[in-house]
C-alpha cells in the first residue's frame, strides 16, 4: 500500500451548461511534486478548488492521509494543512507583506496588558525567519502594492508556509513570471519538496513539468487521460494527450513576400501620465506581408509603443503614417476605419465587454455601420448570424453559444473572440500584444497560425511579445526595444535569440 | 469669538461621530448613504426612551440623557440592519438601498412620534420634548487664551465623544476586527481565502456605523433643538459622509474636517448676528457648510483612495 497524502477519488463537479470534472481519480504521494497537465478549461483549476474546499464536488469523495473528509470552506482544507497560491493573488493591496500573510491567522499581544491588538512586531520577525529558511527574499514592512508581482507571488507562498500548509497547491504559477523568475520559483519549488512538502503543481507548460514534476496527470475536457511518469515520457506525447491530437510546435512559416510601405513610424517619442519618456525617438517600418516583431524586458515601453500606434495613448513628437497617411493626431476610430486593428495585452481590461454577451462582443466593432445599424436603430439578427459566423469558422467554444457572457468564457476561447473579430475587419495592419499570453499549447499553435495567414494575405504585423521563442518562431523583421530605445532593427535571419537576448539586456552591438 | 468655539465644538462633535459610523461602514466594503437615516432612527429610540423615562426619574435628570444615548447606539444599531441585511444578504444595490433606509426613517420616525404622542397625552404632536445637556467648564484648560473657549462651556457628550473616538481608532487599527474589517473593503476574496468570514465582518461594521450615528443623532436632539422632530432630518448625516470622504476615510483627519465644519457653520452664524442682518439672513449663512463643501470636493476628489471593493456585493464565485 502506498502511503497517499491525497487522493481525489471519482470526482465529479457540474457546472450549468458543462461537466468541469468527468469521474476523476488522482493520488497524490507524500513528498512529491505532482503535475497537472491540460487546456485551459480542462477542469484543473475546479479539481484543486475542490481540493482547496472553495466548492464541493458533486459525486466522489476526498481523502487527506487516508482519511475521509469534507470541506465547507477554505477554512476546512487550512485546517488539513492543506495551502493554495491562486492564480490571482489574494492580496490586499494597501497592507503590508507581513499584514497579508498574518491575515486571518493574527497573532495577538496585549497593550498595556490589558487590550487585545494584533502583534505585528512579532509577525514581522517571524515572517522575517519564515522567509530566510525558504530562500524566499521578502520585506515584511513593504506595501504589498509598492512590489513587483513576482514578490507578490512568494508572499502568497510565504502565507501557506505561515499556515503550516504540508500539501502546497500552485494554480498556474509561472503564467505572470519572467523566464528568470521562472527559473528562481522551480528552484523553490524544488526546495519545498525537499523539505519535505507535498506540492500540486497546475500548469499548462510542459517545459515546467519536465523540469520539477514527479509525476503528472493530464485532463482533457473535464476527464483524466493518464497519469504518467515524467522521466519516462516524452514532451510530445504529453502535448498530444493535453490536447487531443497531433501538436504541431513549428508551423510551416513561407518565404515572405514584401509588398508596399504599410506602417511608418518616424522619431515617436511617448510620455507616460508622469511626464516621463517610455518611448524614446522610435522609428522603423512595416511592409505588407511583413511581421515586424518588438523583443524586450517587460517594462521597456513596448506596451505604450504599441498603445502609441493604436490611439490609446498620446503622441509626444514624431509621427505615424499609416500607407502614406498621417495618422498621427487621429482619434482612435479613425485609425480603425483607416486600416488597424489591434489585439492588446490586457484582454479583458480593452479587449472586451466582459458582461457582454458573445454575440455583441464579436460586433463591437461594426455596430454602428451598415447593415448592423441603420439609422441609429440596431438590427439584433444581422449581430447574431455574424457571431454564428464567426464562432464557426474561428472554432470559439462557448457553453451557450452567441448568448454566451464572455466572463464564463475560458481565457483562450476569449482571445480567440478577440483575433477572429480583429481579423474579420481585414485591416491593413495587426498589431498583436502578447497574443498568447496565458494561453495553452494548442490555443497559441491556432493563434500563430493565424499571424502567419494574415502576413500571407497581405498585412502588415506589428508582434509585441516577451516570448522570445515565440518572436524568432514568427517574425521577418526583429526590433529590439530597451529603455524605450530601439536598439536594433535587422532581418530575423541575421540573429540568433542569443542576440536578441543580449540587445534586450541593452548591450548596444553585439 | 467664543462663541463660534463653543458652537463649533458642540456642533463638529456628533457630525464627527457620525462621520466615523459612515467610515465603518464604508471600510468594510459597503457603502453607507444611509447615516442621515442612522442617526435620525437612532435619535428616535433615545428620545422615546427618555420621554418614557422622565416621569419616572424626574424632567430634570441628566441620567435620562445617558440612557437615551445608550438607547440611541442601540437603536441605531439595530436599524442599521436593515441596511446590512439588503446588501449583504440580498445583495442590492448599496446606493439605493441607502437612499430608501433614509427615506423611511423618516417616515416611520415621524407617523411613530404622533402616534405615541396622541396615546400619551392625546396631543399628536411630532415632537418629543427634551431639553438639554447641562453644560460644563474645565478649570485650567479654558483660561488658555483664544482656544481655552473650546474648553468653557461643554456638553459632557463631547467627552464621551473623544474617549468613543479613540476606541474606534483602537477597534479599527489594532485589534483583528479592524485587520479583517479594513481588508473586506479593500479585496474582500483575500479574507475569504485566509479564513475569514466577508459576510460577518461586514455586518457587524454596518451595525457599528449604525450605533455611532444614533449616538451623533441623539447629541444633536439634545444640544441644537432640544427636542425630536422630523426637523432632525436637516442633512447633518450627509454632511458627515462629506467629512469622510475630505478625511480619506481616515478617522483623524475626519475629525479635523468636521471641527472645520462646525467652526463654518457657528462662524457664520456669528458673522450674521455682528453684521446686524435681519434673522432670516441666518438661513443664508447655515448653508456655509455646503458651500465650503461643494468648494472642497473640487480640491480633494481627485487624490482620495476611497475602499476599493466599497459598492460591490462580495460574490465569491466571482473571479
Amino acid at each position: 500500500m502506498e502511503d497517499y497524502i491525497v487522493e481525489m477519488r471519482h470526482i465529479t463537479k457540474r457546472f450549468p451548461g458543462i461537466i468541469a470534472n468527468d469521474d476523476v481519480t488522482i493520488q497524490v504521494k507524500r513528498g512529491e511534486v505532482y503535475a497537472l497537465l491540460g487546456e485551459n478549461g480542462a477542469g484543473k483549476s475546479t479539481l484543486m478548488s475542490m481540493l482547496f474546499g472553495m466548492y464541493e464536488p458533486d459525486m466522489g469523495e476526498i481523502l487527506i492521509n487516508g482519511e475521509p473528509v469534507k470541506f465547507r470552506s477554505s477554512n476546512d482544507a487550512t485546517a488539513h494543512s492543506i495551502g493554495m497560491v491562486h492564480q490571482h493573488f489574494k492580496l490586499v493591496d494597501n497592507y503590508t507583506v507581513a499584514e497579508n500573510i498574518v491575515l486571518g491567522v493574527e497573532p495577538m499581544k496585549r497593550t498595556l496588558g490589558i487590550f487585545p491588538s494584533v502583534d505585528l512586531k512579532t509577525a514581522n520577525r517571524e515572517i522575517a525567519e519564515l522567509s530566510k529558511t525558504y530562500g524566499l527574499e521578502v520585506n515584511p514592512t513593504d506595501v504589498i502594492e509598492n512590489i513587483p508581482v513576482s514578490v507578490r507571488q512568494r508572499v502568497e507562498i510565504l502565507k501557506m508556509l505561515y499556515r503550516k500548509a504540508e500539501i502546497l497547491i500552485f494554480d498556474e504559477p509561472t503564467a505572470v513570471l519572467t523566464p528568470q523568475e521562472i527559473e528562481f520559483l522551480l528552484k523553490i519549488i524544488d526546495g519545498l519538496r525537499k523539505s519535505g512538502k507535498t506540492i500540486i503543481l497546475i500548469t499548462h507548460k510542459i517545459e515546467e513539468i519536465k523540469k520539477i514534476a514527479d509525476r503528472c496527470a493530464i485532463l482533457y475536457r473535464g476527464r483524466l487521460v493518464k497519469v504518467l511518469d515524467v522521466q519516462s515520457t516524452s514532451s510530445q506525447d504529453m502535448a498530444n494527450m493535453m490536447v487531443g491530437r497531433e501538436v504541431d510546435f513549428n508551423p510551416t512559416k513561407t518565404p515572405a513576400n514584401y509588398r508596399g510601405d504599410v506602417l511608418e513610424v518616424s522619431h515617436l517619442t511617448v510620455q507616460n501620465a508622469n511626464k516621463f519618456d517610455v518611448v524614446k525617438d522610435v522609428s522603423f517600418k512595416i511592409r505588407s506581408g511583413e511581421v515586424f516583431a518588438v523583443a524586450g524586458v517587460s517594462g521597456n515601453g513596448q506596451g505604450e509603443l504599441a498603445d502609441a500606434v493604436s490611439g490609446l495613448m498620446k503622441v509626444y513628437s514624431g509621427s505615424i503614417k499609416l500607407c502614406g497617411q498621417d495618422v498621427t493626431n487621429d482619434s482612435i476610430r479613425q485609425r480603425l476605419e483607416s486600416g488597424i486593428s489591434y489585439i492588446p495585452e490586457d484582454r479583458q481590461g480593452v479587449g472586451v465587454f466582459l458582461d457582454f454577451t458573445l454575440g455583441d462582443n464579436l460586433a463591437i466593432r461594426k455596430y454602428y455601420k451598415q447593415p448592423f445599424s441603420q439609422g441609429g436603430i440596431l438590427h439584433f439578427s444581422e449581430f447574431e448570424n455574424y457571431a454564428d459566423k464567426l464562432i464557426d469558422r474561428y472554432d470559439i467554444r462557448c457553453g451557450q453559444g452567441r448568448k454566451t457572457s464572455l466572463r464564463s468564457m475560458s481565457g483562450g476561447n476569449q482571445q480567440k473572440a478577440i483575433v477572429a473579430r480583429e481579423i474579420e475587419e481585414h485591416a491593413k495592419l495587426i498589431i498583436f500584444v502578447q497574443p498568447t499570453r496565458g494561453l495553452d499549447i494548442g490555443a497559441i499553435e491556432n493563434i500563430h497560425k493565424q499571424i502567419l495567414a494574415e502576413r500571407d494575405r497581405g498585412a502588415a504585423i506589428l508582434l509585441i511579445s516577451l516570448e522570445l521563442d515565440e518572436i524568432m518562431e514568427l517574425a521577418d523583421t526583429i526590433g529590439v526595444i530597451y529603455n524605450g530605445q530601439m536598439m536594433k532593427i535587422a532581418d530575423a535571419s541575421t540573429l540568433t535569440s542569443l542576440d536578441v537576448g543580449r540587445y534586450m539586456m541593452g548591450v548596444k552591438e553585439a | 469669538m467664543d462663541k463660534v468655539f463653543i458652537d463649533g465644538l458642540s456642533f463638529a462633535a456628533p457630525l464627527f461621530i457620525m462621520a466615523m459610523g459612515a467610515i465603518y461602514s464604508e471600510k468594510s466594503g459597503i457603502t453607507n448613504l444611509a447615516v442621515e437615516g442612522f442617526q435620525g432612527f437612532g435619535a428616535f429610540v433615545g428620545a422615546l426612551t427618555a420621554i418614557l423615562l422622565m416621569p419616572v426619574l424626574g424632567d430634570g435628570s441628566q441620567a435620562v440623557i445617558y440612557i437615551a444615548m445608550l438607547a440611541a447606539f442601540v437603536g441605531g444599531g439595530i436599524y442599521a440592519c436593515l441596511h446590512a441585511l439588503l446588501c449583504i444578504k440580498f445583495r442590492a444595490n448599496q446606493v439605493i438601498s441607502g437612499v430608501v433606509i433614509n427615506i423611511l426613517a423618516v417616515a416611520l420616525t415621524t407617523f411613530l412620534t404622533s402616534t405615541i404622542n396622541k396615546s400619551l397625552n392625546g396631543d399628536a404632536s411630532n415632537k418629543f420634548v427634551l431639553g438639554v445637556f447641562n453644560r460644563y467648564t474645565i478649570p485650567g484648560l479654558s483660561q488658555i487664551p483664544v482656544i481655552g473657549a473650546l474648553f468653557r462651556n461643554m456638553y459632557p457628550f463631547e467627552f464621551i465623544m473623544i474617549v468613543v473616538a479613540i476606541v474606534a481608532w483602537y477597534l479599527m487599527y489594532r485589534t483583528r476586527f479592524g485587520m479583517r474589517m479594513r481588508a473586506c473593503g479593500e479585496n474582500p476574496q483575500a479574507v475569504d481565502a485566509a479564513g475569514g468570514n466577508v459576510d460577518r465582518t461586514r455586518f457587524i461594521s454596518v451595525m457599528i456605523s449604525g450605533a455611532l450615528s444614533g449616538v451623533g443623532g441623539i447629541c444633536f436632539a439634545y444640544s441644537i433643538s432640544a427636542n425630536f422632530s422630523p426637523s432632525i432630518y436637516m442633512g447633518y448625516g450627509y454632511l458627515a459622509i462629506a467629512a469622510m470622504i475630505f478625511g480619506n476615510w481616515n478617522i483623524l483627519p475626519t475629525g479635523a474636517v468636521c471641527l472645520f465644519f462646525g467652526l463654518a457653520k457657528a462662524g457664520g452664524y456669528q458673522l450674521c448676528l455682528s453684521m446686524g442682518l435681519p434673522s432670516n439672513y441666518s438661513d443664508l449663512f447655515m448653508m456655509l457648510p455646503y458651500v465650503l463643501t461643494l468648494i472642497l470636493l473640487v480640491f480633494f476628489s481627485k487624490r482620495n483612495h476611497p475602499p476599493k471593493a466599497a459598492g460591490e456585493p462580495y460574490d465569491k464565485g466571482k473571479r
